[in-house]
């Protein structure tokens, strides 16, 4: 076991660089993913909520920095009331829209109405159940600031066709960032838009430059009435091009933003952080992830998970005094998780 | 036997390297630092001990908020002696993954075979009359602004087609209150025939023309009963939303990935369970037929001539896609139907 103090003594004062690192393995978790699965069916669903926290509590607890890793706390029996509130809302939503659809709309107005509130709550679950060397972390957001950032500056950015659309993502972040704070030391960005910007535009230009290229060959070859096999490869490369850039420039745009994102915040007066994703590579692993997923019917689905946690976590250090020991934290409530479990179902999206 | 790890003080980042032992009387739990202090000290019941999992490290919670994290799991585990170890050696062995996935393959085969079916027929039996009606009232608003028209049949053939809908209502056991005939003209759809959840059957002016019998129409409006007296409308519409609510339910997530990867069974499946109530319609169809001195082979005769009509002589789409079987199986088991 490794028992170095994670504080070197002689140069409290140097900035030391340390990246975040995986070391959970696929066939470890393999063996806990699917035990877990097969307690859930005997239990008829009931222990999925007792399988979720240990499936979080296996990556956040193989996510290291330094010397010392995460960890998650969640009470499973909280996520089950969640988890039951939030299948309660779905059935009453089908059953609506099976019965009398002319109120589909009443459901619609109340999800819009829940969803800051969503937001918040699931957003302080998480952070309130998460913790590094025994201090938690803590989440300050509120409705309004949720209603702002998810709605209101979302609207602006469908108003203006899009124009304002790296404002919005802006909002998102700084509210997602801003109000986290580790123990008592907050976390801060600020994020320049003009980059955010660049970004859209490269994802934009991206994107047609690819349309352009899976075009081509309809415009070149009509014009010589192609038929057999060269015209079938054409439409068939034509094809990947364009499958690649529907599902590779989000995940860009992604990727980019994310690193950006990172690179802008600080911890306190002491730490700051680092993110390299290459669009290119966490493409390649999304979509690869996918296809071996479905092609091998979810059996690689605990590989998938971990190649992708393995190369988030080696793109993202912290960079700071090694020196961790002035945090502190306050004990508080753990947080409601209803909100999470509603929203992990209806799978509503937080950016990060 | 002390365990090494670190110690953290209450709500704090601050780490010393420590030991934790269990007292002589084994009453307390005890933290010691190098120097042989006491950091922390508690009844062992009043510690909360994370549960073991893979290779994490364990940690033990003080009441005071005083935390000990060790990577000693077997030195924990025969310490506090919590349940929490069982589960963690069930998932670590390979030998009870493989048969957790075998189980699961099995729960998953017998789920959609028996599962599903069962469940649905019993939803479908437990559902009120008035709640079947709504839903037949909206799906026939749609199909009405959509795809189908008023009848543009003449009104004798109107009254030949009632009246022979009221000689088969009249042979089935339930009643010919439960079913009502609705005549439709559906140039889009072409001639066809259902069966809506509360017991009213659409039958297209193209179906009516393309009988050349009354035998024909009879096999098509038994067969359409059928499909009432079993209530395979609103089954069809439990069994297509079990299956992804059993994977939301079991998963937690009803995510669009989750749904993208079960789409596709999910439709072969769907067509899976429709052709089995086709066939049973087309079964109870033709006994009844036969009951009555008719002969179901006219309903063979007549789906071939749909077939030819619709797909040309290649015939239809492979029937492992269809909602309908092979018209060709069909036709052979309908002819093929015993006498009473």
């Amino acid at each position: 076991m490794d028992t170095r103090p994670l504080a070197p003594p002689q140069a409290p004062a140097a900035p030391v660089h340390n990246s975040m690192r995986f070391e959970g393995s696929a066939g470890e978790y393999f063996k806990i993913w699917i035990v877990n699965i097969a307690l859930t069916i005997v239990t008829l669903g009931i222990f999925s909520a007792w399988a979720k926290v240990r499936s979080r509590r296996y990556f956040y607890g193989n996510t290291y920095i330094g010397t010392h890793a995460f960890d998650y706390h969640a009470a499973p029996i909280r996520i089950l009331i969640g988890r039951a509130i939030a299948s309660a809302f779905l059935l009453a939503y089908f059953s609506t829209a099976a019965i009398a659809p002319r109120f589909i709309g009443f459901w619609y107005l109340l999800f819009l109405a829940a969803l800051p509130w969503l937001i918040k709550s699931s957003l302080r679950f998480a952070a309130r159940n998460t913790s590094y060397r025994n201090v938690r972390f803590d989440f300050h957001g509120t409705y309004w600031g949720a209603c702002k950032a998810f709605i209101l500056w979302q609207m602006l950015a469908t108003i203006t066709l899009f124009l304002a659309l790296p404002f919005a993502h802006r909002a998102r972040d700084y509210y997602n960032i801003n109000n986290h704070s580790f123990g008592q030391i907050a976390f801060k960005a600020v994020i320049p838009v003009g980059k955010l910007y660049k970004i859209y535009l490269a994802g934009l230009a991206l994107m047609f430059g690819a349309l352009i290229v899976a075009a081509l060959p309809y415009g070149l070859l009509t014009g010589v009435r192609a038929q057999g096999a060269l015209w079938s490869l054409t439409v068939g490369l034509s094809s990947l091009v364009a499958i690649v850039a529907v599902l590779g420039v989000p995940t860009f745009i992604a990727a980019k933003t994310f690193n950006l994102a990172l690179n802008k915040t600080s911890l306190g007066d002491n730490y700051r952080f680092e993110s390299e994703l290459s669009p290119g590579r966490l493409t390649w692993i999304v979509l690869s992830n996918a296809l071996l997923t479905i092609a091998t019917l979810g059996l690689l689905h605990p590989w998938a998970r971990v190649r992708r946690a393995r190369y988030m976590a080696g793109c993202i250090s912290v960079i700071g005094q090694a020196d961790a020991d002035a945090f502190q934290s306050m004990p508080m409530p753990a947080g409601n998780a209803i909100g999470e479990e509603v929203a992990s179902f209806f799978d509503i999206d937080f950016g990060l | 036997m002390p365990l090494s790890g670190f110690y953290f003080p209450p709500g704090s980042a601050r780490q010393t390297e420590a030991i934790l032992h269990l007292t002589d009387d084994g009453e307390y739990l005890e933290v010691r630092d190098g120097g042989g202090a006491i950091l922390a000290r508690a009844p062992r019941p009043q510690i909360l001990v994370t549960s073991r999992l893979g290779g994490l490290r364990r940690k033990l919670e003080f009441p005071d908020g005083a935390l000990f994290e060790t990577a000693d799991n077997d030195g924990v585990d025969a310490l506090v002696k919590d349940h929490s170890g069982a589960l963690a050696r069930l998932e670590r062995s390979w030998r009870l993954a493989a048969m957790s996935l075998l189980a699961i393959a099995a729960c998953t085969v017998l789920f959609i075979l028996y599962g599903v079916p069962a469940i649905a027929a019993w939803l479908a039996e437990e559902t009120p009359p008035s709640v079947a009606r709504a839903m037949t009232d909206h799906t026939l608003k749609v199909m009405d602004t959509q795809l189908l028209g008023p009848t543009a049949l003449p009104s004798a053939r109107q009254q030949q087609v009632r009246n022979r809908f009221e000689t088969i209502a009249g042979w089935e056991d339930r009643g010919a209150g439960r079913y009502t005939l609705l005549l439709r003209n559906a140039p889009h759809v072409g001639p066809n025939a259902f069966a809506l959840p509360d017991g009213r059957i659409v039958v297209t002016d193209q179906l009516v023309l393309m009988a050349k019998s009354d035998a024909e129409l009879d096999g098509v409006l038994a067969h359409e009963m059928a499909h009432v007296n079993h209530a395979h409308g609103l089954r069809s519409v439990y069994q297509a939303s079990l299956v992804p609510a059993a994977i939301a339910f079991v998963t937690g997530d009803a995510s669009q990935f989750a749904q993208m990867t079960v789409i596709l069974p999910a439709i072969l499946l769907q067509s899976a369970y429709s052709r089995k109530f086709e066939q049973q319609a087309d079964d109870d169809a033709a006994a009844l037929q036969r009951r009555h001195g008719e002969d179901p082979a006219a309903l063979a005769g007549f789906l071939e001539r749909m077939e030819l009509k619709t797909c040309g002589k290649a015939g239809c789409a492979p029937s492992w896609l269809g909602s309908h079987p092979a018209t060709a199986a069909r036709a052979a088991r309908l002819r093929r139907a015993p006498a009473p």
